[in-house]
């Protein structure tokens, strides 16, 4: 099994996806005990476009995912904020909208190859040594500002009006929040995939969720399934030639229904 | 009135929402450790006025000041307790432990990149103390009997040091055993602990002797400044909507 770390491709997909999984985990829980489970989909979507901007335009497509991403976070808050729309309406709007957007610009730029199906799904072979560079400062920002503002976050979920009455800046931690949350996403799309991202978000949460235990315990047990989920699911993809994405989803999804038989009550 | 400084003064409140007036013209002042009754029929506005103490409505006439500064200034958020209507209705899978939750209530107050000091943990402690919630504080939140949350939620309000207490209605789901206990809980903080406490309620019988002015809130504001006497019967019917005797009789049962 072992043999696999001889390639470098492998020991950057690693590295990537143990990133991905710590990220992705962590911004989870606060996104799930939000109730905001939906943005992550969303998200990925406008992260697709920002990567056929990238395609066609021939420069680095994770740094336009970035951008792309932390666009449509901010457009989401402000048009739920100035406009009476449905929080849930507005999430499908811009998931159509980017994903529309993505495929007439990839297909106009003759790019509809290969190379886009990698971000659809995820591919261990596609990360790059430029890419481990970005994931990593992008990522060590992004849980900094997780772990520096968790209480804060943890508080805003439970109860965001008494947080508000209680002189927590509650509108300003909502922005930063989703702004982390579509920097994560941009960066996992390289290994998940654009389709798959979100899953890896939500479901170690709530996996985790069934063994009804506080908040800490709670995030220990979604990195533990994420990181889990991530190395099983690499593994399975280098051996059988799959999409690591797909094979990381279904591992996660496999030890959540194995998190329900045992905490079934 | 014998104290200068008002906690909240409250200057000509309207509050209109589609055409339809909630709220008409309200003063009022709040004064240091008074402890004051919000009573009404539901729809009255008990809840928008609440709201507009605590700035999470913006009204749409007059004026509310904290401590003499208006809302947009007022920084010490800290020093104000609210326990919302739904309270002890808690998300039964949210992943809070009872330690979990009373420490939200030092979160505003924490400085960056510090966790909880000791001076916190101990109001945390003090807090759970108080409300005698110290042997649950490894319990999940979910799993707590209406009347043990509802202590927990106080408890959270509690942690933060507050100088006034504004509670909405926080009994739904609680005993009637539990719901003794609260009361005379209230009358301590306030007698004992100088809190001022805001209480919307509709048992106004059981608590009469202990509340310092009774605010009546239907659309418009009569204050009463001596509650033992309430207010007559056909102004009480004006303003609740329903025949004030039964209000009456109910108090004289407790």
């Amino acid at each position: 099994m072992l043999e696999m770390f001889e390639y470098d491709f492998m020991q950057r997909a690693f590295i990537a996806g143990i990133i991905i999984a710590i990220l992705a985990s962590i911004s989870g829980t606060f996104v799930v005990l939000r109730r905001y489970s939906l943005i992550g989909e969303t998200l990925s979507h406008s992260a697709l476009l920002g990567v056929a901007v990238g395609l066609v335009a021939e420069f680095n497509p994770l740094w336009s995912a970035v951008l792309f991403a932390l666009f449509a976070a901010w457009l989401i808050e402000y048009l739920r904020s100035a406009f009476s729309l449905y929080s849930d309406a507005v999430l499908a709007i811009l998931l159509s909208g980017s994903l529309a957007s993505a495929v007439i610009i990839v297909s106009l730029g003759g790019a509809f190859n290969n190379s886009l199906f990698s971000y659809l799904f995820g591919s261990i072979l596609a990360v790059s040594s430029d890419d481990i560079v970005v994931i990593a400062v992008f990522g060590a920002i992004s849980l900094f500002l997780l772990l520096l503002f968790s209480k804060e976050f943890y508080f805003i979920a439970y109860d965001e009006e008494v947080a508000k009455t209680s002189g927590i800046k509650v509108d300003f931690l909502n922005l930063l929040l989703v702004s982390i949350v579509a920097i994560i996403i941009a960066l996992s799309i390289r290994v998940v995939g654009s389709l798959l991202i979100s899953a890896l978000m939500i479901i170690p949460t709530i996996a985790a969720l069934q063994f009804r235990v506080g908040f800490l315990k709670t995030v220990l047990i979604s990195l533990c399934i994420a990181l889990l989920s991530v190395f099983s699911g690499m593994t399975l993809s280098f051996h059988f030639s799959l999409p690591s994405g797909a094979t990381i989803v279904l591992c996660v999804l496999f030890i959540f229904i194995l998190s329900l038989v045992i905490n079934r009550r | 009135m014998k104290f200068s400084v008002p906690i909240f003064d409250v200057k000509n409140l309207s509050f209109v929402l589609k055409e339809q007036t909630i709220l008409s013209n309200i003063s009022f002042e709040i004064f240091p450790s008074e402890y004051i009754a919000i009573i009404g029929p539901n729809g009255g506005g008990k809840t928008t006025l609440v709201r507009m103490l605590l700035g999470l409505e913006k009204p749409t006439n007059g004026e509310v000041k904290i401590y003499g500064k208006g809302l947009s200034h007022f920084n010490e958020w800290y020093k104000i307790g609210y326990v919302p209507q739904r309270a002890s209705l808690v998300d039964g899978s949210f992943p809070a432990t009872v330690l979990d939750i009373v420490n939200m209530g030092r979160t505003s107050q924490r400085r960056l990149f510090s966790t909880l000091s000791k001076s916190d943990r101990t109001f945390v402690h003090d807090a759970m103390q108080k409300m005698d919630i110290l042997d649950l504080a490894d319990k999940m939140v979910g799993t707590l009997s209406g009347g043990q949350r509802q202590r927990v939620m106080i408890a959270r309000a509690l942690a933060s040091n507050p100088k006034i207490l504004i509670l909405d209605e926080p009994n739904t789901g609680v005993d009637a055993a539990s719901q003794k206990n609260f009361y005379a809980l209230l009358r301590e903080l306030n007698k004992k602990d100088g809190i001022t406490i805001v209480f919307i309620t509709h048992d106004i019988g059981v608590i009469a002797d202990d509340i310092a002015r009774l605010f009546t809130i239907n659309q418009k504001a009569i204050i009463c400044n001596n509650p033992k006497q309430t207010l007559s019967c056909e102004e009480m019917s004006s303003l609740y909507g329903i025949d004030a005797h039964l209000l009456h009789n109910h108090r004289h049962e407790h």
